[in-house]
């Protein structure tokens, strides 16, 4: 089976096999024969060679990806890069327009830009009040306010579309 | 007593229950609408619903409260820390019920959430408190007149807000020409956020530590300060690491502070577990900061240095027992314990909340490690409370070795579906500053500005590869697809997907 998968911005081409043992991944020219045991229906113990490593694998609906936890950092992984709904494809890989949305249910507490304004990569464009904190949401890159969806005051389900940062 | 209704939800509650189990106490919880399966309500002996999910629809309805300790017949009622543990007005409805408050006075609770009435009761105990106005400002003071008053006091200062906490209410000025903008400001925001506008004027020390004296009183007179904590790594005005004892304290400190805490307690007239909040500056002066009339979150650390449990205590005492301790005990510390309060937000995303739905949850465990925690696979964190999940204790013989098993356990916790702070711990205890114990109380604020976003845990290549083949593995061996249990099963859509990854899955076989 080949699969492509999405890791830390780049596309890679994995290739599994079952065997008797276990698995041989190919990954990037390398080889692994890894004897893989499901430990819980979200976890697996790998052996690969005589290296142990525990790994947790959950769904991260926020991106639509798998969060991979190995040696207790979680790598996000998109596998065979299908399209989720909710999910801010283009975003992601860093091109067309950033659609900033609810990350959480909250309220609009801020917005803090206008349609038209020029903003900068980290520069927050508004904030919501969730969990008895407000929280800042930013952009993730630079471009133009195209349209805010949102109203101060309002309340939001996770996934509302806020506002639309085209690129400059 | 014999039954003690717990007024609060989360790992508090678990952690008081736990006490009241081995003292032979039955236990009541009440719970929200969404606190149905918590783990308070499945370990209390009896649980009782006290309303929707909003807090003060349910954990802030002082008579809905009452009215579950009465139908269970529960003779005790212990606040927890939050909701309504400062609030004088349950205290005093707890005792009018004919119900034994487990904590302080109604007064007690009054006089010292007033920040101006404090600072008076720690001047008078002849306490040193921060230079500031002894009075709130009035409402209708000019402009001129509240430069003129800070102008005594000195720039930089703050404007706080008299009934404040946890940052709100609260303004830095710089400039004389920002006063009565932050002035205004601070106004509107204490009343909002706590229904009383009043603020007063405070100088901001550079770069002062956060120690706190945490401290027992009985109804016989008798009032005990323990070894202090260091409570310097904050992150927005909010405690993110404790430890005890402190770096900064000399033996020849600790008596003073010690003491000093203890002055204020006798003049406030204060009885049962409570803590004094002093900031130390460079020089080594220390200032009395204020008073939290109940339990903190991070006593935990307290009670592994000392051997003591302070909610076995809070409840003796409020039974009208003898603090029989001996004071030399609780002021020397058996090794080191750290603290770091494990939240459900994302650290490489601003530290956004992060609720949903707790995939699978493993916590540490072995020597010195403790984890007191509400948590439990399955759980949703909701989006009402706070998102805390678990307070992760270490205790060592030193410090380094403390860090050391910090380290060990944070490697060892698992928990998915959610995002959690772990990884940012993971950074925060190899940074020299930490190391070093060279902190204050604004380091944390500084360097995560310094950072601007840059990621706490970055996989390396090796890490990366076998997050690939794990992943592949996963949807290759098919049982559990990526999609599958995702975390909010209610929603048909992914249930939609479910099918869809599962059909996929299989098809691949």
């Amino acid at each position: 089976m080949q699969y492509d998968v999405d890791v830390n911005g780049q596309r890679r081409q994995v290739t599994i096999q079952r065997t008797t043992t276990g698995f041989v991944v190919q990954l990037d020219g390398k080889e692994w024969q890894v004897d893989a045991t499901r430990v819980n229906p979200h976890a697996w113990s790998l052996l690969v060679g005589h290296a142990s490593h525990e790994v947790a694998l959950a769904p991260d609906p926020a991106s639509g990806q798998l969060a991979v936890h190995v040696d207790g950092i979680p790598v996000g992984v998109g596998i065979n890069s299908r399209r989720r709904w909710g999910r801010t494809d283009h975003a992601a890989a860093g091109s067309g327009p950033q659609r900033l949305t609810a990350p959480m249910p909250g309220k609009v507490v801020r917005i803090l830009v206008q349609v038209g304004d020029t903003v900068q990569a980290r520069q927050p464009l508004a904030v919501i009040e969730a969990m008895k904190m407000e929280n800042e949401l930013r952009a993730v890159r630079g471009g133009v306010v195209t349209d805010v969806q949102a109203k101060e005051g309002q309340s939001v389900d996770a996934g509302a579309l806020l506002l639309i940062v085209s690129p400059a | 007593m014999n039954k003690i209704l717990i007024a609060n939800r989360g790992e508090i509650a678990v952690r008081i229950i736990r006490a009241c189990r081995e003292m032979g106490i039955a236990t009541v919880a009440v719970y929200s609408e969404c606190d149905r399966t918590a783990l308070h309500v499945r370990l209390a002996d009896e649980a009782v619903a006290i309303g929707p999910n909003a807090p003060r629809d349910s954990y802030l309805r002082i008579d809905r409260i009452i009215e579950a300790a009465r139908t269970t017949g529960a003779d005790g009622v212990h606040p927890g820390y939050g909701f309504l543990a400062e609030n004088e007005d349950f205290a005093a409805a707890v005792a009018e019920a004919g119900l034994t408050f487990i904590g302080p006075t109604a007064e007690a609770v009054a006089l010292m959430g007033s920040k101006t009435a404090a600072r008076e009761v720690a001047a008078r105990a002849g306490v040193p408190v921060v230079p500031g106005t002894e009075q709130p400002l009035a409402p209708d003071v000019p402009d001129a007149d509240i430069a003129a008053i800070a102008a005594t006091i000195g720039y930089p200062l703050l404007v706080k807000a008299v009934a404040g906490g946890g940052g709100k209410g609260m303004r830095t000025v710089s400039d004389p020409a920002d006063l009565s903008n932050a002035v205004r400001a601070a106004r509107s925001e204490a009343g909002s956020a706590f229904g009383d506008a009043a603020v007063y004027l405070e100088r901001k020390l550079t770069r002062p530590r956060h120690i706190e004296v945490q401290l027992l009183a009985d109804h016989h007179g008798t009032v005990l300060p323990f070894v202090e904590r260091e409570c310097s790594i904050q992150r927005r005005h909010q405690k993110v690491v404790e430890e005890t004892p402190s770096l900064a304290v000399t033996p020849e400190l600790r008596r003073a502070i010690t003491a000093a805490a203890a002055a204020v307690a006798r003049a406030a007239g204060y009885r049962n577990a409570g803590t004094i909040e002093f900031l130390l500056d460079e020089s080594g002066q220390f200032y009395f900061l204020e008073m939290n009339t109940r339990l903190q979150v991070e006593h935990p650390i307290t009670e592994q240095v000392t051997g003591l449990d302070l909610v076995r205590w809070q409840i003796r005492i409020a039974r009208g027992e003898r603090l029989d301790l001996d004071p030399e005990r609780l002021l020397t510390p058996v090794g080191h314990a750290i603290e770091c309060r494990i939240y459900a937000e994302d650290p490489d995303n601003g530290f956004l909340p992060s609720p949903g739905t707790i995939l699978q949850l493993r916590a540490p465990a072995g020597p010195g490690i403790r984890d007191d925690s509400g948590a439990t696979a399955g759980l949703d964190v909701p989006i009402f409370y706070d998102p805390m999940i678990s307070k992760l204790i270490a205790w060592a013989e030193d410090r380094p070795t403390a860090i050391a098993r910090m380290r060990r356990a944070l490697r060892e916790y698992v928990v998915t579906g959610i995002k959690t702070t772990v990884p940012f711990f993971d950074w925060l205890f190899v940074q020299p500053e930490f190391e070093r114990a060279a902190f204050h109380t604004t380091y944390l604020d500084e360097v995560l500005k310094q950072r601007n976003g840059q990621p706490f845990a970055q996989a390396d290549a090796a890490q990366q590869d076998l997050a690939v083949i794990a992943a592949a593995i996963q949807v290759a061996a098919g049982g559990a697809p990526p999609a599958a249990a995702v975390a909010a099963p209610k929603a048909p859509m992914r249930a939609v997907q479910t099918w869809k990854t599962r059909a996929r899955a299989e098809g691949l076989r």
